[in-house]
């Protein structure tokens, strides 16, 4: 069914097309907050929070944009508030961290903890400002339109960021090689 | 030609397995909320315009009720008391005067009746009584 019709049924209170939609966008939503946030446990928690206001402001969707750029529009919004109350709070009790380990949080392969790690770090660095439009962009897969849309910027500025975000994460990377094969001669020394 | 994207080395994180069940399990438990929610407001309401009418109705009839003559002439409770019983001495040097003006009357008397001001005056030592019309 048509993702239009979906919400459509939605605004008229169909928890069935929810669950449909829900279905759809889950895994892309989860990812999408967890490159983010940089914690799954988090993002599984705004993911839910994102699909009830998908039914409960279903009204305020118009269909002049795509669903998908308006659920990733409040995904973005939630995701903001978060990591802004996360730099203010930067204090994590230990029994937190405990809950989170033992509630199944997301671990990364590790057989690819090399550039992938190092890719993370780089990642989770870059500034919200470029980190957003290179998710939507090579993760993703938005058009500049799209995110232009999301972001409610120019696709002038949006492009630059991503230029920006990119060569960030490439001269990030470049250190860390580098770093990585420098230190075997440090240790040789 | 496709550009080269870092990202796709990146690993993509999935939803849990029971992702789908506790959003429609938090559904549920919010539809509840806001259905409680919605009641709480709507006796809330009532219980304004409620408490509102009763002070209203306490206001008008214990508190604006309609002053007697007596207390628009200024004369206190007990004064017409010690009146006849050698009471006072400043208190003996009133006469109290009640006059009662009544503008409909007087409206009318602007037509039919001749322009009549009657001032009713306490002649009499005895125990004070409020004169009706």
């Amino acid at each position: 069914m048509d993702e239009q019709e979906l919400v459509r049924q939605i605004q008229e209170g169909d928890e069935m097309a929810f669950a449909e939609i829900v279905k759809i966008y889950k895994n892309r939503i989860v990812n999408y907050l967890y490159q983010l946030t940089g914690d799954y446990q988090k993002a599984v928690e705004l993911s839910q929070e994102t699909f009830m206001r998908v039914f409960f402001k279903a009204n305020k969707y118009k269909p002049i944009a795509p669903f998908s750029s308006w659920i990733y529009t409040i995904a973005l919004n939630l995701a903001r508030t978060e990591i802004r109350r996360a730099q203010k709070v930067s204090m994590v009790y230990l029994d937190d961290l405990q809950n989170i380990h033992k509630s199944g949080a997301f671990v990364s392969n590790p057989a690819d903890s090399g550039l992938s790690r190092n890719l993370r770090q780089a990642l989770n660095s870059l500034h919200p400002r470029y980190k957003i439009p290179v998710v939507l962009k090579d993760m993703e897969g938005f058009s500049l339109e799209e995110i232009a849309q999301v972001m409610k910027r120019p696709i002038g500025t949006i492009k630059a960021r991503i230029n920006r975000g990119r060569n960030y994460l490439k001269k990030a990377l470049e250190g860390a090689m580098r770093d990585k094969s420098e230190a075997p001669k440090n240790e040789e020394s | 030609m496709k550009e080269f994207n870092l990202l796709e080395k990146l690993e993509r994180a999935k939803a849990p397995p029971d992702f789908e069940q506790k959003v429609l399990a938090l559904l549920s438990e919010r539809k509840e909320k806001k259905r409680v929610r919605k009641r709480q407001l709507s006796f809330s309401f009532a219980g304004a315009f409620a408490f509102l009418l009763v002070f209203f109705v306490v206001f008008n009839v214990f508190i604006l009720q309609k002053k007697e003559p007596m207390d628009l002439a200024g004369v206190k409770k007990g004064m017409p008391a010690a009146f006849g019983r050698g009471g006072d001495l400043e208190m003996r040097d009133y006469i109290p005067i009640i006059e009662t003006v009544d503008y409909s009357n007087e409206r009318q008397s602007l037509t039919h009746e001749p322009k009549t001001i009657y001032i009713l005056e306490q002649v009499s030592e005895n125990i004070l009584k409020e004169i009706k019309y």
